[in-house]
C-alpha cells in the first residue's frame, strides 16, 4: 500500500496562491465565509473551502491559525457564528446537535493526534466502537473490526489495551476505528503529530490507500508539509482565512 | 562574574528547608488553582465527615457510660450495693433514711419509685433533691411531672400519696425521659412496709456487673443466673426496674454502628485523595525536573494532605457539634440522652486532633510510595494483578456451614447455636469482603463479553480493570446494609412475636397483680420485682376491690387467686427448652406452688384457662409471671384441676394475686393499675401485663431500629459520595478519549450511561447482595433463634433503603454536568 504520489515528487514551485474561496469542483463539502470566535479571540474570519467527493485535501497552517476550528466546523462539531456549511447538499450548520451527532456517527470518521482510544477497551473493541455506537450487534461489529487488523499490520494486537500499544500502533488502531464504519468523509486532525517520521509515513500511507480504496473523502489538518504532500490538494489557513494552494499534481 | 558567583552560591545552598517546604506545600494546596482548592475542599469535607462521625461515636460511648452510671442510686439499699458509711460528712453519726424502692408502669413505660422517710436532719438525700421530701409530698422527674399533669388522676396520680412538691433535678436522671418519683413518708409507715430498709448513704457507683441482665430480659424469660457480687447481705433482694444496659453490650452496638458508618467514610476519604492525583503527580514530576529531591516531594505531599486533614478535623468538630443534639435524641438505649452527656474528654479531643492529621501524613507518604515520580514523569510501580479465585473460598465455607446447620438442624445447646451462627455469619461477612473484588471482576468480564452496548462495554471494562477499586468504593455498604437488614428483620420479628410471645392477644391484655410470692425461691422479675414475701395479703378487702375493678370500663373479668400454703400442681413449661430446669419433652416439669380460684371468676377471664366441668373451684398457679403462666403459650386451652375448697370458703383465704381481663385500652389498664396500687395490697411487682413487657421491649427495639435507620441512610449517602468522587476522578483520567468519542458522534447519553453504570452497577449489586444475605441470615436467625417465621421489615425500611439508594444515584448523576463540561470540543483541539 503506497500513496498514489510521493511528497518528493512535488515542489513549492508547482504551487500558486489563487486567493480566498472554495476553489474545488463538486463541492461534496463546502464551507462558505465562516466566522467563529472563542471569547474575544477570532478563530475563523470568513473562511471558505470546498472539497469534492473522494478528494483528499490537506489543511495546513501555523499553530493557532484556525485550521482545527475549520475542520470542526466542516464536521459539524462546532457551529460557526456566521457563514454556511454544506455537506452533500445539506445545510450542516442548521442541523440540530443530535442530527449533527448522528451524521458524525454514521457518515463521518475521525482520526486525531493522540489519546483517542478508550483506555479500558481492547484494540479490537476500540475499532468496533463506532459500529456499536451505531447500534450494530456485538458479534458482527467485532468481526468487522477484526478485518482491519491484518490490513493495517496489527495482527495479534487485537486484545491489547491502548497502554500496551506503541504510538504508531495506537494511531493505526485509531485509523481503523475512523474507517471501520465506511465513512463518506474522514476528518484527520494532525494524525501523525505524535509520531516519528517512519511511523507517520506508515500511517499516512495506510490512511490514503484505505481512503482511496473506499472512495472516502479526506480532510486532513496538518502543519507538516510531508504529510500534506499525500493530499490531492492543499489549502493554507492563516488568521482564520483560507488560501488555496493549487499545484500541478502528477 | 556576578553570574558565576550566583551559580556558585546556588550550588552551595542546602535547598528548600523544612519551613520552606511547609510554606510551599501550603501555597500549592491553598493557592494552586481551582483544581487544587477543589481537591483540598473535598478532602477536608470527607475528613470532616469522618472525624465528625468518629467524635459522635466516641461521645455516644461516653454518654452511654454516663447514662449507665446515673442509675447507680437506684441500687441504694439492695444487696448489690455497698451499705455506705455509718457517719455523714463531718464525722457525725448519720441519721438513717428509710428506703423503699419499687417500680411502676404507665402505658408500658417504667416508673422508678422510691418511698423515703428521713429520720433526722443528717439523713442522706437522693440526688437531684435539696432535701428529703416531707411526708405527704413527692418529687417527680420533669417527664413524670408532665405525665401527671396530662393524664387523669385516676389513671396515674392517685397511685401516689400527697401532692407534687417539686421537680427532681437532672443530676439524678439517666435521661430527660426518665420517669422517677421520690415519695415522702413517715418512718412509721415504712418501718412496717415489706421491702423497706434503712440506709446511711445513697449509692453512687454501679455495683459490679450492675448494668443489666435484669432489665433487658422479661420476667417470663425464665430463671437467670446472677453473677453480681453480693457484698451487702443486709440489703434488699431487689433489682431496680431501670438499671441501664450492660456496658459491654452498648459498646459492641456502638462499635458496630461506628464501623458501619466509619468504613464508608474512610473509603470516601481514600477515594477523594485520588481526585486530581494524576495532575498532582505530574506537578511533582515537574518539581523533580527542576531539582526537587524525593524527600522534598514527599514532604510537599505530606504538607498538602496534612493541611486538608487539619481543615477536616476542624470541620469534624463542627459536624460533631451539629450532630450532638440530634444524636442525643435517638433513643438507642430506649431513652434519649441529655445533650450535655454527649461530651468528649480532653484525651479524646487530643487523640483526634493530633492523630487524624498524623495519620493523614503517614497515609500520604505511603500513597506516594506506590508511584515513582521521576524528573521525566510518573510511573505506577504496581500494576494491579487480577484477584484470584481463591477469594471465594471463605464465602463458600460460610454458606456451606450455614447450609449444614439448615440441613442438619442447629446445635441443641444455646451456646452451640450462638457459636454456629456467629461463625457462619462472620465467615459470610468476611467472605463477602474478600470475595468482592473477584466477584466484581467476574461479573464485569461477563458483562463486557456479552454486551453490544458501547456504554456497558466501557463501564464493564473499567470496573473489570481494577475490580478492587470498584469494589472498595462500595464495600462499606456490605457491613452497613447486611447488619442493619438483619437487625431490622430481627426487630420486626421480635415485635411481631412480642404481643403473643407466650399466648394470644387476650392473654397479653390480662393485668396481673401478684400480691405475694408463694415461694421464697422465686427469682426477681425484671420489672422491679422483689421476692421473699411469703405472706399472702388480707382476705377481706378482696371482694370490694374486685367489685371496683369490675366496674372499670373495659375490664371484662376479675380473678382473685386465694392462697393455700403448701398446695402445688404439676408444672407446665412449654416455653422452656427440654432438659432446662427439669422440663420434660411434653412440657411437664416439677410441681409448682398453687392457689385456688373461683370457677365463676375464672370464666370471666377465659384467657387464663377453664375449670373442669361441674367444679366450683380449681387449683391455679401462684406466682403470676414468675410461675407457670410465664412459661406457657396456650393457657387459654388449659383445664386446671378441681380443688377441694368450697366456693363459699374462698373469701376467708388470703389473697395471692389478682388477674383482670381487659380490653387492652390504656385508660382501662391504667385505671385498674391505679386502683390496685392504691389498695391495701402490697404487690411484689407493679400490676402488669404481657403487653407492658412487649411495649418496653418494643421501645428498646425502636431505639435500635432508629439507629439502624441512621446507619442505612448515612452509609448509602456516603457510598454515593464515594462513587461520585471515584467517577469524577475517573472522568478526569479519561477526559480526552471521552471528549473525542463525543466529537465523533457518540451521544452524550451513551457517555452518561457509562458514568451511571460505573457507579450504579457496583452500588446496586452490593446493595442487593448485602440485603439478600441479610434477609437470608435474618430468616435463619428468626427460625432458629427466635422460634418464629421471619417477619418482613416495615414499610419504613424499604422506603429508607430505596430512598438512600435513590439519593446515592442522584449524587452519582450529579457528575453528569462534569461529563458535559469536560467533553466539550475544546478538549480535542490540537492547535
Amino acid at each position: 500500500m503506497t500513496p498514489g504520489h510521493s511528497a518528493a515528487g512535488r515542489s513549492a514551485a508547482n504551487l500558486r496562491v489563487t486567493g480566498h474561496g472554495p476553489g474545488a469542483p463538486g463541492k461534496f463539502i463546502e464551507a462558505v465565509d465562516l466566522s467563529l470566535s472563542f471569547g474575544s479571540t477570532p478563530a475563523l474570519r470568513g473562511a471558505s473551502l470546498g472539497v469534492a467527493k473522494g478528494e483528499i485535501v490537506a489543511v495546513m497552517g501555523p499553530s493557532g491559525s484556525g485550521k482545527s476550528t475549520l475542520l470542526h466546523c466542516l464536521a459539524g462539531i462546532l457551529v460557526p457564528s456566521s457563514g454556511e456549511v454544506h455537506f452533500n447538499g445539506m445545510r450542516l450548520d442548521r442541523l440540530s446537535d443530535d442530527k449533527r451527532s448522528a451524521l458524525r456517527r454514521d457518515r463521518f470518521g475521525f482520526v486525531f493526534q493522540s489519546g483517542q482510544l478508550v483506555p479500558e477497551l481492547t484494540a479490537e473493541e476500540n475499532v468496533a466502537l463506532p459500529l456499536l455506537l451505531s447500534g450494530m450487534r456485538r458479534g458482527p461489529a467485532m468481526a468487522a473490526a477484526r478485518t482491519w487488523f491484518p490490513t493495517l499490520g496489527l495482527d495479534g494486537l487485537e486484545s491489547r489495551r491502548s497502554g500496551e500499544l506503541s504510538g504508531g500502533q495506537a494511531q493505526r488502531v485509531a485509523l481503523a476505528r475512523g474507517l471501520v464504519a465506511g465513512p463518506e468523509v474522514l476528518f484527520a486532525d494532525e494524525p501523525t503529530g505524535a509520531l516519528d517520521s517512519v511511523s507517520g509515513e506508515l500511517v499516512m500511507n495506510l490512511l490514503v490507500t484505505a481512503a482511496r480504496e473506499q472512495g472516502t473523502t479526506v480532510v486532513l489538518v496538518t502543519h507538516d508539509a510531508r504529510v500534506a504532500a499525500y493530499a490531492d490538494r492543499e489549502v493554507v489557513v492563516r488568521d482564520g482565512t483560507v488560501s488555496t494552494l493549487t499545484g500541478a499534481k502528477p | 562574574m556576578s553570574g558565576a558567583g550566583t551559580l556558585e552560591r546556588d550550588a552551595g545552598r542546602p535547598g528548600l528547608n523544612g519551613p520552606g517546604t511547609v510554606g510551599l506545600g501550603l501555597r500549592l494546596a491553598v493557592n494552586g488553582g481551582r483544581e487544587a482548592v477543589t481537591r483540598l475542599v473535598i478532602l477536608a469535607v470527607a475528613v470532616g465527615l469522618g472525624v465528625g462521625l468518629l467524635l459522635t461515636a466516641v461521645a455516644a460511648t461516653n454518654a452511654v457510660t454516663a447514662w449507665n452510671n446515673r442509675h447507680a442510686w437506684f441500687w441504694t439499699g439492695t444487696q448489690q450495693a455497698a451499705p455506705g458509711p455509718a457517719t455523714a460528712r463531718g464525722g457525725q453519726q448519720s441519721a438513717p433514711l428509710w428506703w423503699h424502692p419499687t417500680s411502676d408502669i404507665y402505658d408500658g413505660q417504667t416508673i422508678s419509685r422510691f418511698d423515703v422517710a428521713a429520720t433526722g436532719a443528717s439523713s442522706p438525700v437522693p440526688p437531684g433533691l435539696s432535701h428529703d421530701p416531707a411526708p405527704g409530698t413527692y418529687y417527680a422527674s420533669p417527664a413524670l411531672a408532665a405525665l401527671l399533669r396530662s393524664v387523669p388522676a385516676d389513671q396515674l396520680a392517685d397511685r401516689y400519696p400527697g401532692h407534687l412538691a417539686g421537680i427532681i433535678g437532672d443530676a439524678a436522671l439517666p435521661s430527660p425521659s426518665s420517669l422517677v418519683i421520690v415519695v415522702g413518708r413517715t418512718p412509721a409507715q415504712l418501718a412496717t412496709a415489706v421491702g423497706s430498709v434503712k440506709v446511711t448513704a445513697i449509692a453512687t457507683t454501679m455495683p459490679n456487673g450492675g448494668g443489666g441482665n435484669g432489665a433487658i430480659s422479661s420476667a417470663r424469660n425464665g430463671p437467670r443466673q446472677r453473677s453480681q457480687a453480693n457484698f451487702n447481705p443486709n440489703g434488699l433482694r431487689y433489682t431496680p426496674a431501670d438499671i441501664g444496659i450492660p456496658a459491654s453490650g452498648s459498646d459492641l452496638i456502638l462499635s458496630v454502628v461506628a464501623l458501619a458508618i466509619l468504613l464508608p467514610v474512610l473509603i470516601f476519604i481514600g477515594t477523594a485523595t485520588r481526585l486530581s492525583a494524576a495532575r498532582r503527580e505530574e506537578r511533582f514530576a515537574a518539581m523533580r525536573l527542576v531539582g526537587a529531591t524525593r524527600t522534598q516531594v514527599s514532604a510537599l505531599a505530606t504538607v498538602e494532605s496534612t493541611a486538608a486533614a487539619v481543615a477536616g478535623v476542624a470541620a469534624g468538630f463542627a459536624v460533631f457539634s451539629g450532630l450532638r443534639i440530634p444524636v442525643a435524641g435517638i433513643p438507642f438505649v430506649a431513652q434519649p440522652f441529655f445533650p450535655g452527656e454527649l461530651t468528649l474528654s480532653l484525651f479524646d479531643v487530643i487523640v483526634v486532633a493530633v492523630g487524624v492529621p498524623a495519620a493523614a501524613a503517614v497515609a500520604a507518604r505511603l500513597a506516594l510510595r506506590r508511584v515513582n515520580i521521576s524528573p521525566l514523569g510518573v510511573t505506577r510501580r504496581v500494576t494491579p494483578k487480577p484477584p484470584g479465585a481463591w477469594r471465594v473460598v471463605p464465602l463458600l465455607l460460610g454458606l456451606a456451614e450455614l447450609g449444614f446447620w439448615a440441613g442438619h438442624g442447629h446445635p441443641a445447646s444455646i451456646q452451640g447455636q450462638i457459636q454456629a451462627f456467629v461463625t457462619s455469619f462472620a465467615l459470610i461477612i468476611t467472605g463477602l469482603f474478600i470475595a468482592g473484588p473477584w466477584l466484581t471482576m467476574a461479573a464485569a468480564r461477563l458483562m463486557a463479553r456479552r454486551t453490544s452496548r458501547p456504554g456497558t462495554l466501557i463501564a464493564a471494562r473499567r470496573i473489570g480493570d481494577d475490580p478492587r477499586a470498584a469494589f472498595r468504593s462500595v464495600s462499606g455498604l456490605v457491613l452497613a446494609l447486611l447488619v442493619t437488614t438483619v437487625a431490622t428483620i430481627a426487630i420486626a420479628t421480635q415485635d411481631a412475636k412480642n404481643p403473643t410471645r407466650f399466648g394470644n392477644v387476650a392473654e397479653s391484655h390480662v393485668l396481673t397483680a401478684q400480691i405475694s410470692a408463694s415461694s421464697a425461691a422465686a427469682e426477681n422479675g425484671g420489672l422491679g420485682a422483689r421476692s421473699g414475701i411469703a405472706n399472702p395479703g388480707p382476705a377481706a378487702p378482696a371482694a370490694p376491690l374486685a367489685a371496683r375493678l369490675s366496674a372499670v370500663p373495659g375490664v371484662q373479668g376479675v380473678l382473685v387467686v386465694r392462697a393455700v400454703p403448701g398446695l402445688t400442681i404439676p408444672g407446665r413449661f412449654e416455653n422452656l427448652g427440654v432438659n432446662e430446669f427439669g422440663v420434660n419433652a411434653d412440657g411437664s416439669g416439677p410441681p409448682v406452688p398453687a392457689g385456688v380460684v373461683s370457677c365463676a371468676q375464672l370464666a370471666t377471664v377465659p384467657a387464663l384457662g377453664r375449670c373442669p366441668a361441674g367444679a366450683a373451684t380449681a387449683k391455679f398457679p401462684a406466682d403470676g409471671f414468675n410461675g407457670p403462666l410465664g412459661f406457657n403459650s396456650k393457657v387459654d386451652t388449659y383445664t386446671w384441676p378441681a380443688a377441694d375448697v368450697p366456693a363459699a370458703g374462698l373469701p376467708a383465704l388470703g389473697v395471692d394475686g389478682i388477674d383482670m381481663a381487659t380490653n387492652g385500652a390504656t385508660a382501662t389498664v391504667e385505671r385498674a393499675r391505679t386502683l390496685l396500687e392504691a389498695s391495701v395490697y402490697p404487690t411484689v411487682s407493679p400490676p402488669s401485663s404481657y403487653a407492658d413487657i412487649a411495649a418496653r421491649d418494643n421501645s428498646q427495639n425502636s431505639g435500635y431500629q432508629q439507629l439502624a435507620n441512621v446507619v442505612i441512610g448515612v452509609s448509602l449517602v456516603i457510598a454515593g459520595c464515594t462513587l461520585a468522587a471515584g467517577i469524577a476522578a475517573g472522568l478526569a483520567e479519561r477526559k480526552r478519549p471521552f471528549s473525542l468519542l463525543r466529537l465523533t458522534g457518540a451521544r452524550l447519553s451513551t457517555l452518561r450511561g457509562v458514568v451511571a453504570l460505573e457507579g450504579a452497577v457496583p452500588l446496586l449489586t452490593v446493595a442487593v447482595v448485602a440485603i439478600g444475605t441479610g434477609f437470608g441470615a435474618a430468616a435463619m436467625y428468626a427460625t432458629e433463634a427466635q422460634n418464629r417465621p421471619m417477619a418482613a421489615p416495615g414499610l419504613a425500611y424499604y422506603l429508607l433503603t430505596a430512598g438512600g439508594i435513590i439519593v446515592s444515584l442522584a449524587i452519582i448523576a450529579a457528575t453528569f454536568p462534569i461529563l458535559t463540561r469536560i467533553t466539550g470540543p475544546e478538549t480535542a483541539r490540537n492547535d
